[in-house]
Protein backbone atom coordinates (compact mmCIF):
# COMPACT_ATOMS: atom_id res chain seq x y z
CA UNK A 1 0.00 0.00 0.00
CA UNK A 2 1.46 3.44 -0.85
CA UNK A 3 2.20 5.18 2.34
CA UNK A 4 0.85 9.01 2.05
CA UNK A 5 2.37 11.56 3.59
CA UNK A 6 0.51 11.24 7.01
CA UNK A 7 0.01 7.77 7.30
CA UNK A 8 2.35 7.15 10.12
CA UNK A 9 0.55 9.31 12.40
CA UNK A 10 -3.02 8.25 11.12
CA UNK A 11 -1.49 4.28 11.40
CA UNK A 12 -0.65 5.23 14.90
CA UNK A 13 -3.81 6.16 16.16
CA UNK A 14 -5.77 2.86 17.21
CA UNK A 15 -8.33 4.69 18.70
CA UNK A 16 -9.31 6.59 15.35
CA UNK A 17 -7.58 4.46 12.64
CA UNK A 18 -9.49 6.53 9.68
CA UNK A 19 -8.76 9.96 11.15
CA UNK A 20 -12.88 10.18 11.53
CA UNK A 21 -14.34 13.79 11.64
CA UNK A 22 -18.15 13.05 11.85
CA UNK A 23 -20.92 12.97 9.38
CA UNK A 24 -20.63 14.70 5.72
CA UNK A 25 -23.88 13.70 4.52
CA UNK A 26 -26.92 11.14 5.32
CA UNK A 27 -28.48 10.30 2.07
CA UNK A 28 -32.38 8.89 1.19
CA UNK A 29 -33.26 6.95 -1.27
CA UNK A 30 -37.24 7.61 -2.65
CA UNK A 31 -39.37 7.41 -5.68
CA UNK A 32 -41.45 10.38 -3.62
CA UNK A 33 -38.56 13.15 -3.67
CA UNK A 34 -40.99 16.30 -3.10
CA UNK A 35 -43.01 14.85 -0.35
CA UNK A 36 -39.28 13.84 1.59
CA UNK A 37 -38.32 17.75 1.01
CA UNK A 38 -41.35 18.87 2.78
CA UNK A 39 -40.74 16.31 4.90
CA UNK A 40 -37.23 17.57 5.49
CA UNK A 41 -38.40 21.37 5.44
CA UNK A 42 -40.60 20.99 8.28
CA UNK A 43 -37.46 19.91 10.91
CA UNK A 44 -35.60 23.50 9.64
CA UNK A 45 -33.70 21.82 6.51
CA UNK A 46 -33.72 23.76 2.77
CA UNK A 47 -33.07 22.27 -0.08
CA UNK A 48 -29.98 24.78 -1.59
CA UNK A 49 -28.79 22.43 -4.41
CA UNK A 50 -29.33 20.63 -7.29
CA UNK A 51 -27.53 17.34 -8.98
CA UNK A 52 -25.62 17.77 -12.15
CA UNK A 53 -26.98 14.84 -13.95
CA UNK A 54 -29.58 13.06 -11.65
CA UNK A 55 -32.73 13.56 -9.79
CA UNK A 56 -30.88 14.20 -6.39
CA UNK A 57 -31.41 17.27 -4.50
CA UNK A 58 -29.16 18.72 -1.20
CA UNK A 59 -30.68 19.92 1.53
CA UNK A 60 -29.16 21.64 4.47
CA UNK A 61 -28.54 23.32 8.19
CA UNK A 62 -26.72 24.26 9.63
CA UNK A 63 -23.36 21.34 9.48
CA UNK A 64 -25.58 19.15 8.33
CA UNK A 65 -26.34 17.98 4.72
CA UNK A 66 -28.99 15.54 3.73
CA UNK A 67 -29.13 13.86 0.19
CA UNK A 68 -32.33 13.08 -1.73
CA UNK A 69 -31.92 10.59 -4.30
CA UNK A 70 -34.74 9.51 -6.38
CA UNK A 71 -32.78 7.78 -9.02
CA UNK A 72 -32.13 3.83 -9.68
CA UNK A 73 -28.60 3.79 -8.34
CA UNK A 74 -28.25 1.76 -5.52
CA UNK A 75 -31.02 -0.11 -6.25
CA UNK A 76 -31.26 -3.30 -8.76
CA UNK A 77 -31.48 -2.40 -12.23
CA UNK A 78 -34.11 -1.14 -13.68
CA UNK A 79 -36.03 -0.74 -10.30
CA UNK A 80 -36.16 2.61 -8.42
CA UNK A 81 -35.77 3.50 -5.01
CA UNK A 82 -39.29 2.46 -3.09
CA UNK A 83 -41.65 5.20 -2.70
CA UNK A 84 -41.27 4.78 1.43
CA UNK A 85 -37.61 6.81 2.09
CA UNK A 86 -34.92 4.83 3.18
CA UNK A 87 -31.47 6.06 4.83
CA UNK A 88 -29.57 4.48 1.77
CA UNK A 89 -26.08 5.87 2.69
CA UNK A 90 -24.05 7.84 5.32
CA UNK A 91 -21.12 9.72 4.51
CA UNK A 92 -18.35 9.65 7.07
CA UNK A 93 -15.71 12.75 6.84
CA UNK A 94 -12.15 10.86 7.23
CA UNK A 95 -8.92 11.76 7.18
CA UNK A 96 -7.88 10.52 3.62
CA UNK A 97 -11.13 8.68 1.49
CA UNK A 98 -8.71 6.72 -0.79
CA UNK A 99 -6.52 5.10 2.34
CA UNK A 100 -9.56 4.51 4.48
CA UNK A 101 -11.37 2.53 1.36
CA UNK A 102 -8.71 0.66 1.25
CA UNK A 103 -8.46 -0.17 4.81
CA UNK A 104 -11.93 -1.15 4.98
CA UNK A 105 -11.13 -3.55 2.22
CA UNK A 106 -8.56 -4.84 3.49
CA UNK A 107 -10.18 -6.03 6.75
CA UNK A 108 -13.84 -7.58 4.64
CA UNK A 109 -15.73 -4.50 3.78
CA UNK A 110 -17.42 -5.41 0.20
CA UNK A 111 -16.79 -2.58 -2.10
CA UNK A 112 -19.84 -0.37 -4.16
CA UNK A 113 -18.71 -0.13 -7.53
CA UNK A 114 -18.53 3.23 -8.58
CA UNK A 115 -20.60 4.64 -11.80
CA UNK A 116 -19.06 7.97 -12.49
CA UNK A 117 -20.69 10.65 -14.98
CA UNK A 118 -18.73 13.08 -16.52
CA UNK A 119 -17.41 15.69 -14.35
CA UNK A 120 -18.54 14.03 -11.29
CA UNK A 121 -16.62 13.23 -8.15
CA UNK A 122 -15.53 9.54 -7.39
CA UNK A 123 -16.55 9.09 -3.40
CA UNK A 124 -15.56 5.78 -2.35
CA UNK A 125 -17.79 3.95 -1.17
CA UNK A 126 -18.65 0.53 0.90
CA UNK A 127 -21.48 -1.67 1.38
CA UNK A 128 -23.42 -1.16 4.98
CA UNK A 129 -26.40 -2.76 6.70
CA UNK A 130 -29.32 -4.10 4.24
CA UNK A 131 -29.16 -2.18 0.77
CA UNK A 132 -26.92 0.58 2.59
CA UNK A 133 -23.96 2.51 1.89
CA UNK A 134 -21.00 4.11 3.55
CA UNK A 135 -18.99 6.76 1.71
CA UNK A 136 -15.96 7.97 2.77
CA UNK A 137 -15.12 11.77 2.51
CA UNK A 138 -11.60 13.52 2.57
CA UNK A 139 -10.71 16.73 1.63
CA UNK A 140 -13.86 18.63 3.41
CA UNK A 141 -12.40 21.56 4.74
CA UNK A 142 -10.86 22.68 2.00
CA UNK A 143 -13.48 22.70 -0.93
CA UNK A 144 -17.31 21.05 -1.04
CA UNK A 145 -17.75 17.65 -2.68
CA UNK A 146 -21.32 19.62 -3.73
CA UNK A 147 -19.49 22.09 -6.02
CA UNK A 148 -18.16 19.49 -8.28
CA UNK A 149 -21.79 17.65 -8.42
CA UNK A 150 -24.11 19.83 -7.57
CA UNK A 151 -25.71 23.26 -8.80
CA UNK A 152 -26.71 25.94 -6.57
CA UNK A 153 -30.27 26.85 -6.66
CA UNK A 154 -30.90 30.62 -7.64
CA UNK A 155 -31.45 32.99 -4.90
CA UNK A 156 -31.23 30.53 -1.93
CA UNK A 157 -29.07 30.51 1.02
CA UNK A 158 -26.85 28.11 0.69
CA UNK A 159 -25.83 27.89 4.08
CA UNK A 160 -29.02 28.23 5.78
CA UNK A 161 -28.94 28.44 9.79
CA UNK A 162 -29.55 25.16 11.80
CA UNK A 163 -33.48 25.62 13.80
CA UNK A 164 -32.19 25.85 17.89
CA UNK A 165 -29.19 24.62 17.16
CA UNK A 166 -29.64 21.40 15.28
CA UNK A 167 -26.60 19.53 14.92
CA UNK A 168 -26.02 15.44 13.91
CA UNK A 169 -26.44 13.04 17.06
CA UNK A 170 -26.79 9.75 15.73
CA UNK A 171 -28.09 7.10 13.85
CA UNK A 172 -30.22 4.01 14.95
CA UNK A 173 -29.77 0.56 13.74
CA UNK A 174 -32.48 -2.32 13.44
CA UNK A 175 -30.91 -5.56 13.39
CA UNK A 176 -32.28 -9.13 13.42
CA UNK A 177 -31.68 -11.29 16.57
CA UNK A 178 -28.56 -12.44 18.44
CA UNK A 179 -26.68 -9.96 15.61
CA UNK A 180 -25.56 -7.50 18.50
CA UNK A 181 -21.74 -8.73 18.10
CA UNK A 182 -21.48 -9.08 14.65
CA UNK A 183 -22.59 -5.36 14.11
CA UNK A 184 -20.76 -3.92 17.35
CA UNK A 185 -17.54 -5.64 15.76
CA UNK A 186 -18.12 -4.41 12.21
CA UNK A 187 -18.16 -0.74 13.61
CA UNK A 188 -15.52 -1.65 15.76
CA UNK A 189 -13.24 -3.01 13.87
CA UNK A 190 -13.65 -1.28 10.55
CA UNK A 191 -13.85 2.37 11.97
CA UNK A 192 -13.27 2.55 15.15
CA UNK A 193 -16.50 2.73 17.33
CA UNK A 194 -16.86 1.59 20.31
CA UNK A 195 -19.91 0.73 22.93
CA UNK A 196 -21.01 3.13 25.85
CA UNK A 197 -21.64 1.56 28.97
CA UNK A 198 -25.16 0.55 29.29
CA UNK A 199 -26.16 2.86 32.42
CA UNK A 200 -24.71 5.61 29.63
CA UNK A 201 -27.90 6.59 27.75
CA UNK A 202 -29.44 9.68 25.54
CA UNK A 203 -32.57 10.72 24.69
CA UNK A 204 -36.28 8.92 25.67
CA UNK A 205 -35.58 5.58 23.30
CA UNK A 206 -32.76 4.20 25.66
CA UNK A 207 -32.81 0.27 24.39
CA UNK A 208 -30.40 -1.69 22.30
CA UNK A 209 -26.35 -0.83 22.57
CA UNK A 210 -24.94 2.21 21.89
CA UNK A 211 -21.43 2.69 19.84
CA UNK A 212 -19.86 6.60 20.14
CA UNK A 213 -17.69 7.34 17.00
CA UNK A 214 -14.13 7.96 17.51
CA UNK A 215 -13.18 11.80 17.33
CA UNK A 216 -14.58 14.50 19.97
CA UNK A 217 -16.83 17.46 20.33
CA UNK A 218 -18.81 18.10 16.74
CA UNK A 219 -17.08 14.80 15.17
CA UNK A 220 -18.83 12.51 17.67
CA UNK A 221 -22.06 10.89 17.11
CA UNK A 222 -23.16 7.68 17.70
CA UNK A 223 -25.29 4.60 16.13
CA UNK A 224 -27.38 3.11 18.03
CA UNK A 225 -28.07 -0.72 17.15
CA UNK A 226 -31.80 -2.35 18.78
CA UNK A 227 -32.22 -6.01 18.07
CA UNK A 228 -36.27 -6.95 17.61
CA UNK A 229 -38.66 -7.22 20.78
CA UNK A 230 -37.77 -10.52 22.42
CA UNK A 231 -40.51 -13.70 20.93
CA UNK A 232 -40.36 -11.56 17.70
CA UNK A 233 -39.41 -14.25 14.75
CA UNK A 234 -36.36 -12.97 13.04
CA UNK A 235 -37.80 -11.67 9.89
CA UNK A 236 -34.80 -12.05 6.90
CA UNK A 237 -33.83 -9.07 5.00
CA UNK A 238 -35.07 -6.55 8.23
CA UNK A 239 -32.11 -4.92 9.13
CA UNK A 240 -31.92 -1.07 8.31
CA UNK A 241 -30.62 2.38 9.42
CA UNK A 242 -34.06 3.22 10.78
CA UNK A 243 -34.02 6.62 11.94
CA UNK A 244 -31.67 10.01 12.45
CA UNK A 245 -31.46 11.75 15.97
CA UNK A 246 -30.67 15.22 16.55
CA UNK A 247 -28.61 16.73 19.21
CA UNK A 248 -30.83 20.00 20.41
CA UNK A 249 -29.57 21.96 23.37
CA UNK A 250 -32.69 22.20 24.89
CA UNK A 251 -35.52 19.66 23.64
CA UNK A 252 -38.30 21.43 24.63
CA UNK A 253 -37.46 24.61 22.97
CA UNK A 254 -36.94 22.26 19.92
CA UNK A 255 -39.98 20.62 19.99
CA UNK A 256 -42.32 23.71 20.36
CA UNK A 257 -40.60 25.79 17.50
CA UNK A 258 -40.87 22.56 15.40
CA UNK A 259 -44.61 22.61 16.66
CA UNK A 260 -45.08 25.57 15.71
CA UNK A 261 -44.01 24.32 11.70
CA UNK A 262 -46.50 21.81 12.08
CA UNK A 263 -44.07 18.72 13.03
CA UNK A 264 -46.26 16.37 15.47
CA UNK A 265 -44.42 13.83 17.82
CA UNK A 266 -45.09 10.82 19.54
CA UNK A 267 -47.42 11.39 22.85
CA UNK A 268 -48.51 9.02 24.84
CA UNK A 269 -48.55 7.49 28.27
CA UNK A 270 -45.61 5.31 27.73
CA UNK A 271 -43.44 7.93 25.12
CA UNK A 272 -43.99 11.63 24.67
CA UNK A 273 -41.26 14.39 24.67
CA UNK A 274 -39.46 15.51 27.57
CA UNK A 275 -36.32 17.24 28.57
CA UNK A 276 -33.97 14.60 27.69
CA UNK A 277 -35.58 13.60 24.17
CA UNK A 278 -38.54 13.43 21.66
CA UNK A 279 -39.43 11.39 18.86
CA UNK A 280 -41.68 12.44 15.65
CA UNK A 281 -44.59 10.31 14.72
CA UNK A 282 -44.07 8.58 11.35
CA UNK A 283 -44.52 9.72 8.05
CA UNK A 284 -45.07 9.01 4.36
CA UNK A 285 -44.69 5.07 5.46
CA UNK A 286 -41.85 5.74 8.00
CA UNK A 287 -39.49 8.61 8.66
CA UNK A 288 -39.31 9.81 11.86
CA UNK A 289 -36.65 11.81 13.57
CA UNK A 290 -35.37 11.65 17.07
CA UNK A 291 -33.95 14.97 19.11
CA UNK A 292 -31.68 14.34 21.79
CA UNK A 293 -30.82 16.37 24.67
CA UNK A 294 -26.72 17.22 24.02
CA UNK A 295 -24.56 20.46 24.60
CA UNK A 296 -23.95 22.89 22.05
CA UNK A 297 -20.69 22.56 20.16
CA UNK B 1 -41.77 -30.23 13.35
CA UNK B 2 -44.38 -32.57 13.35
CA UNK B 3 -45.26 -34.83 16.10
CA UNK B 4 -43.69 -37.75 14.65
CA UNK B 5 -40.66 -36.42 13.62
CA UNK B 6 -39.66 -34.34 17.09
CA UNK B 7 -36.34 -35.09 17.88
CA UNK B 8 -35.14 -36.01 13.93
CA UNK B 9 -35.81 -32.15 13.29
CA UNK B 10 -31.85 -32.07 15.13
CA UNK B 11 -30.86 -33.94 12.06
CA UNK B 12 -30.38 -33.07 8.78
CA UNK B 13 -28.21 -34.35 5.06
CA UNK B 14 -25.86 -33.41 2.96
CA UNK B 15 -26.85 -33.49 -0.27
CA UNK B 16 -23.42 -34.69 -1.04
CA UNK B 17 -24.48 -38.20 0.10
CA UNK B 18 -26.72 -38.48 -2.63
CA UNK B 19 -27.00 -39.07 -6.43
CA UNK B 20 -28.88 -37.07 -8.93
CA UNK B 21 -29.95 -33.93 -9.53
CA UNK B 22 -30.93 -31.52 -6.50
CA UNK B 23 -34.73 -31.48 -7.21
CA UNK B 24 -34.26 -35.55 -6.67
CA UNK B 25 -32.49 -34.78 -3.79
CA UNK B 26 -34.39 -32.45 -2.09
CA UNK B 27 -37.91 -34.78 -2.80
CA UNK B 28 -35.57 -37.95 -1.27
CA UNK B 29 -34.40 -35.85 2.26
CA UNK B 30 -38.17 -34.41 2.49
CA UNK B 31 -39.93 -37.59 2.15
CA UNK B 32 -37.42 -39.26 4.49
CA UNK B 33 -39.12 -37.17 6.91
CA UNK B 34 -35.63 -34.81 7.43
CA UNK B 35 -36.36 -31.25 8.29
CA UNK B 36 -32.94 -29.34 7.04
CA UNK B 37 -30.45 -30.39 4.18
CA UNK B 38 -26.98 -29.32 3.63
CA UNK B 39 -26.30 -28.11 0.55
CA UNK B 40 -23.06 -27.74 -1.39
CA UNK B 41 -22.80 -25.22 -3.91
CA UNK B 42 -21.75 -27.43 -6.84
CA UNK B 43 -25.43 -28.76 -6.38
CA UNK B 44 -26.69 -24.99 -6.64
CA UNK B 45 -24.56 -24.05 -9.42
CA UNK B 46 -24.96 -27.25 -11.00
CA UNK B 47 -28.61 -27.12 -11.62
CA UNK B 48 -29.61 -27.65 -15.50
CA UNK B 49 -31.65 -24.60 -15.88
CA UNK B 50 -29.26 -22.61 -13.85
CA UNK B 51 -28.32 -21.00 -10.54
CA UNK B 52 -32.08 -19.21 -10.28
CA UNK B 53 -34.18 -22.23 -10.92
CA UNK B 54 -31.89 -24.51 -7.70
CA UNK B 55 -32.57 -21.37 -5.36
CA UNK B 56 -36.09 -21.20 -6.29
CA UNK B 57 -36.60 -24.88 -5.48
CA UNK B 58 -34.76 -25.18 -2.43
CA UNK B 59 -37.15 -22.46 -1.15
CA UNK B 60 -39.62 -23.98 -2.39
CA UNK B 61 -38.83 -27.49 -1.12
CA UNK B 62 -39.82 -26.65 2.80
CA UNK B 63 -36.53 -27.75 3.90
CA UNK B 64 -35.01 -25.70 5.65
CA UNK B 65 -30.88 -24.78 5.00
CA UNK B 66 -28.50 -26.30 7.14
CA UNK B 67 -25.53 -24.52 5.76
CA UNK B 68 -23.43 -23.80 2.40
CA UNK B 69 -20.62 -26.16 1.58
CA UNK B 70 -17.79 -25.36 0.96
CA UNK B 71 -15.20 -22.86 0.47
CA UNK B 72 -11.66 -24.71 0.44
CA UNK B 73 -8.14 -23.01 0.61
CA UNK B 74 -9.12 -20.20 1.19
CA UNK B 75 -6.58 -19.05 4.70
CA UNK B 76 -2.93 -18.16 4.34
CA UNK B 77 -2.23 -17.07 0.90
CA UNK B 78 -0.97 -13.71 -0.15
CA UNK B 79 -0.97 -11.39 -3.43
CA UNK B 80 -2.84 -11.78 -5.97
CA UNK B 81 -4.17 -15.72 -4.78
CA UNK B 82 -5.99 -13.73 -1.59
CA UNK B 83 -7.13 -11.56 -3.65
CA UNK B 84 -8.63 -14.38 -6.26
CA UNK B 85 -9.96 -16.61 -2.87
CA UNK B 86 -11.58 -13.00 -1.41
CA UNK B 87 -13.71 -12.81 -4.82
CA UNK B 88 -14.13 -16.60 -4.49
CA UNK B 89 -15.06 -16.53 -0.65
CA UNK B 90 -17.63 -13.05 -1.66
CA UNK B 91 -19.40 -15.38 -4.42
CA UNK B 92 -19.86 -18.00 -1.86
CA UNK B 93 -21.73 -15.79 0.41
CA UNK B 94 -23.67 -14.49 -2.49
CA UNK B 95 -24.89 -17.97 -2.82
CA UNK B 96 -25.43 -18.30 0.73
CA UNK B 97 -27.55 -14.84 1.14
CA UNK B 98 -30.10 -16.39 -2.32
CA UNK B 99 -30.87 -19.79 -0.83
CA UNK B 100 -31.05 -18.77 2.94
CA UNK B 101 -28.10 -20.54 4.23
CA UNK B 102 -26.58 -18.60 8.00
CA UNK B 103 -23.98 -20.98 7.74
CA UNK B 104 -20.77 -21.26 5.28
CA UNK B 105 -18.61 -24.13 5.95
CA UNK B 106 -14.63 -24.00 5.02
CA UNK B 107 -12.18 -26.36 5.45
CA UNK B 108 -8.69 -25.92 6.22
CA UNK B 109 -6.28 -25.21 3.58
CA UNK B 110 -4.42 -28.01 1.59
CA UNK B 111 -2.46 -25.54 -0.53
CA UNK B 112 0.71 -25.55 -0.72
CA UNK B 113 1.36 -21.79 -1.17
CA UNK B 114 -0.35 -21.31 1.65
CA UNK B 115 1.50 -20.26 5.14
CA UNK B 116 0.58 -22.33 8.42
CA UNK B 117 1.78 -19.18 10.26
CA UNK B 118 -1.28 -18.75 12.60
CA UNK B 119 -1.28 -15.09 12.97
CA UNK B 120 -2.07 -15.30 8.54
CA UNK B 121 -4.98 -18.10 8.84
CA UNK B 122 -6.05 -16.12 11.47
CA UNK B 123 -6.57 -12.56 9.93
CA UNK B 124 -7.82 -14.35 6.49
CA UNK B 125 -11.09 -15.78 8.67
CA UNK B 126 -11.49 -12.72 10.52
CA UNK B 127 -11.24 -10.73 6.91
CA UNK B 128 -13.89 -13.68 5.52
CA UNK B 129 -16.26 -13.89 8.68
CA UNK B 130 -16.22 -10.01 8.36
CA UNK B 131 -17.65 -10.06 4.69
CA UNK B 132 -20.40 -12.40 6.28
CA UNK B 133 -21.34 -9.65 8.36
CA UNK B 134 -23.67 -7.57 6.33
CA UNK B 135 -25.18 -10.50 5.14
CA UNK B 136 -26.08 -12.16 8.61
CA UNK B 137 -24.40 -15.52 8.22
CA UNK B 138 -21.85 -17.49 9.83
CA UNK B 139 -18.27 -18.96 8.75
CA UNK B 140 -18.07 -22.56 10.57
CA UNK B 141 -14.44 -23.41 10.44
CA UNK B 142 -13.59 -26.61 9.94
CA UNK B 143 -10.30 -28.86 10.55
CA UNK B 144 -9.72 -31.50 7.60
CA UNK B 145 -7.60 -34.20 8.58
CA UNK B 146 -5.03 -34.12 5.87
CA UNK B 147 -5.11 -30.13 5.99
CA UNK B 148 -1.71 -28.88 5.50
CA UNK B 149 -1.17 -27.28 8.89
CA UNK B 150 -4.35 -27.44 10.77
CA UNK B 151 -5.53 -31.10 10.85
CA UNK B 152 -7.44 -31.17 14.02
CA UNK B 153 -10.39 -29.39 15.68
CA UNK B 154 -8.25 -28.28 18.54
CA UNK B 155 -6.00 -26.25 15.74
CA UNK B 156 -8.50 -24.85 14.51
CA UNK B 157 -10.05 -23.37 17.97
CA UNK B 158 -7.32 -21.94 18.45
CA UNK B 159 -7.25 -20.14 15.11
CA UNK B 160 -10.89 -19.41 15.74
CA UNK B 161 -10.20 -18.13 19.15
CA UNK B 162 -7.08 -16.16 17.72
CA UNK B 163 -9.14 -14.26 14.81
CA UNK B 164 -12.01 -13.10 17.55
CA UNK B 165 -15.12 -12.50 15.22
CA UNK B 166 -18.54 -13.30 16.75
CA UNK B 167 -19.51 -14.81 13.41
CA UNK B 168 -16.52 -16.88 13.54
CA UNK B 169 -16.80 -20.80 14.56
CA UNK B 170 -16.36 -24.50 14.53
CA UNK B 171 -17.21 -26.56 11.85
CA UNK B 172 -16.90 -29.95 13.64
CA UNK B 173 -17.04 -33.39 11.73
CA UNK B 174 -16.74 -37.10 13.22
CA UNK B 175 -14.67 -38.12 10.22
CA UNK B 176 -12.14 -35.81 10.37
CA UNK B 177 -12.14 -36.20 14.33
CA UNK B 178 -11.94 -39.98 13.93
CA UNK B 179 -9.47 -40.29 11.38
CA UNK B 180 -6.84 -38.00 12.84
CA UNK B 181 -8.12 -39.89 16.70
CA UNK B 182 -7.95 -36.63 18.17
CA UNK B 183 -9.13 -37.58 21.81
CA UNK B 184 -12.67 -36.23 22.20
CA UNK B 185 -11.97 -35.24 25.58
CA UNK B 186 -10.34 -32.44 23.80
CA UNK B 187 -13.71 -31.37 23.40
CA UNK B 188 -13.84 -29.80 26.60
CA UNK B 189 -12.06 -26.34 25.33
CA UNK B 190 -15.01 -25.45 23.13
CA UNK B 191 -17.20 -23.05 23.87
CA UNK B 192 -20.07 -24.69 22.58
CA UNK B 193 -21.82 -21.56 21.47
CA UNK B 194 -18.69 -21.12 18.75
CA UNK B 195 -19.82 -24.58 17.31
CA UNK B 196 -21.95 -23.71 14.70
CA UNK B 197 -22.51 -26.92 12.81
CA UNK B 198 -21.63 -30.72 13.47
CA UNK B 199 -20.93 -33.19 10.38
CA UNK B 200 -21.48 -36.62 11.31
CA UNK B 201 -20.22 -39.83 9.41
CA UNK B 202 -18.31 -42.71 9.78
CA UNK B 203 -15.79 -45.27 7.91
CA UNK B 204 -15.88 -49.02 7.96
CA UNK B 205 -12.02 -49.56 8.99
CA UNK B 206 -11.07 -49.07 12.38
CA UNK B 207 -7.75 -47.24 11.93
CA UNK B 208 -5.84 -45.07 9.06
CA UNK B 209 -2.50 -44.75 8.49
CA UNK B 210 -1.12 -42.53 6.31
CA UNK B 211 -2.94 -39.06 4.76
CA UNK B 212 -3.05 -40.45 1.43
CA UNK B 213 -5.48 -43.01 3.03
CA UNK B 214 -7.57 -40.24 4.75
CA UNK B 215 -8.24 -38.73 1.87
CA UNK B 216 -9.72 -42.08 -0.02
CA UNK B 217 -11.64 -42.92 2.85
CA UNK B 218 -13.20 -39.08 3.32
CA UNK B 219 -14.37 -39.02 -0.33
CA UNK B 220 -15.38 -42.42 -1.20
CA UNK B 221 -15.91 -44.69 2.16
CA UNK B 222 -18.29 -42.84 4.49
CA UNK B 223 -21.48 -44.33 6.01
CA UNK B 224 -24.00 -43.37 7.96
CA UNK B 225 -23.33 -43.00 11.89
CA UNK B 226 -24.78 -46.85 13.24
CA UNK B 227 -23.38 -48.19 10.31
CA UNK B 228 -19.37 -48.10 10.79
CA UNK B 229 -16.40 -48.94 13.23
CA UNK B 230 -17.04 -46.47 15.50
CA UNK B 231 -20.53 -45.61 16.57
CA UNK B 232 -19.39 -46.07 20.35
CA UNK B 233 -17.34 -42.86 19.57
CA UNK B 234 -20.60 -41.55 17.74
CA UNK B 235 -22.26 -41.77 21.12
CA UNK B 236 -19.40 -40.07 22.92
CA UNK B 237 -19.35 -37.55 20.59
CA UNK B 238 -22.74 -36.19 20.43
CA UNK B 239 -23.15 -36.74 24.05
CA UNK B 240 -20.52 -35.36 24.86
CA UNK B 241 -21.70 -31.87 22.80
CA UNK B 242 -24.59 -32.26 24.07
CA UNK B 243 -23.68 -32.07 28.05
CA UNK B 244 -21.68 -29.58 26.86
CA UNK B 245 -24.61 -26.92 25.89
CA UNK B 246 -24.37 -27.94 21.89
CA UNK B 247 -27.86 -27.32 20.54
CA UNK B 248 -26.99 -27.03 17.22
CA UNK B 249 -27.81 -28.80 13.47
CA UNK B 250 -26.38 -32.02 13.12
CA UNK B 251 -25.90 -32.85 9.27
CA UNK B 252 -24.52 -36.48 8.14
CA UNK B 253 -21.93 -35.89 5.81
CA UNK B 254 -21.27 -39.13 3.71
CA UNK B 255 -19.15 -39.52 0.81
CA UNK B 256 -19.60 -42.82 -0.38
CA UNK B 257 -19.07 -44.22 -3.96
CA UNK B 258 -21.92 -47.05 -3.63
CA UNK B 259 -24.59 -44.67 -2.34
CA UNK B 260 -23.75 -42.72 -5.60
CA UNK B 261 -25.17 -45.22 -7.51
CA UNK B 262 -28.23 -45.83 -5.05
CA UNK B 263 -31.83 -44.24 -5.59
CA UNK B 264 -31.42 -41.08 -3.26
CA UNK B 265 -34.60 -42.70 -1.55
CA UNK B 266 -32.69 -45.81 -0.75
CA UNK B 267 -30.31 -43.81 0.82
CA UNK B 268 -32.24 -40.92 2.28
CA UNK B 269 -33.85 -44.13 3.67
CA UNK B 270 -30.46 -45.12 5.60
CA UNK B 271 -29.96 -41.82 7.02
CA UNK B 272 -33.54 -41.87 8.66
CA UNK B 273 -32.18 -44.90 10.43
CA UNK B 274 -29.00 -43.24 11.43
CA UNK B 275 -31.43 -39.79 12.76
CA UNK B 276 -33.43 -42.37 14.71
CA UNK B 277 -30.98 -44.08 16.56
CA UNK B 278 -29.25 -41.00 17.23
CA UNK B 279 -31.81 -39.26 18.18
CA UNK B 280 -34.30 -41.29 19.66
CA UNK B 281 -31.53 -43.83 21.30
CA UNK B 282 -29.05 -41.51 22.07
CA UNK B 283 -29.46 -37.59 22.58
CA UNK B 284 -33.01 -37.41 23.51
CA UNK B 285 -33.28 -33.84 23.21
CA UNK B 286 -36.17 -32.59 24.55
CA UNK B 287 -38.63 -31.49 21.77
CA UNK B 288 -40.25 -27.95 22.36
CA UNK B 289 -43.44 -27.19 24.08
CA UNK B 290 -46.83 -27.66 21.73
CA UNK B 291 -47.74 -24.84 19.96
CA UNK B 292 -43.92 -22.92 20.67
CA UNK B 293 -41.88 -22.02 17.80
CA UNK B 294 -38.40 -22.40 18.55
CA UNK B 295 -36.50 -18.64 19.12
CA UNK B 296 -33.08 -19.90 18.41
CA UNK B 297 -33.17 -17.41 16.07
CA UNK B 298 -30.26 -18.07 13.43
CA UNK B 299 -31.83 -21.19 12.95
CA UNK B 300 -35.47 -20.65 13.72
CA UNK B 301 -37.84 -21.34 12.74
Amino acid sequence: MPESPLSREVAADAVNPLGLEGIEFIEYATSRPQALGQVLETVGFRPIARHRSREVLLYRQGEMNVVVNATASGSPQGTGPAETPAIAAIALRVHDAAAAYRRALELGAWAVPVQVEVMELNIPAIHGVGSSRIYFVDRHREFSIYDVDFTPIPTVDPKPPSLTGLRWFGIVQYIGNERMEDWSEFYASLFGFRALPDEERFGILPKGRVLASPGNGAARFYLQLIEPEPGILDIEGDESLQRIAFGTPDVPATVAALRARGVRFVDSESLRPDEHGALTQAQLGGVAFEFVRAAQI
Amino acid sequence: MSQSSGRIDDFGMDTISLAGPLPAKLLAVREAGFSQIMLSARDLVGHAEGVDAAVAAVRGSGLRVTGLQVLRDFEGLSGRLHDYKVDIAKTMLELCSAVGAKVLLVCSSTSTHATGEREAIARDLRKLAMLAVPRGIRVAYEALSWGRSIEKFPDAWEVVCRADMPNLGLGLDSFHIFATQTPLEDLDILDPARIFLVQLADFMWQEIRSVEERVATARHFRVFPGEGAHSQEVVQLVTRLHAQGYRGDYSFEVFNDDYQQMPPATVASRARRSANWLGEDILRRSVPLPGRMRLNARGAP
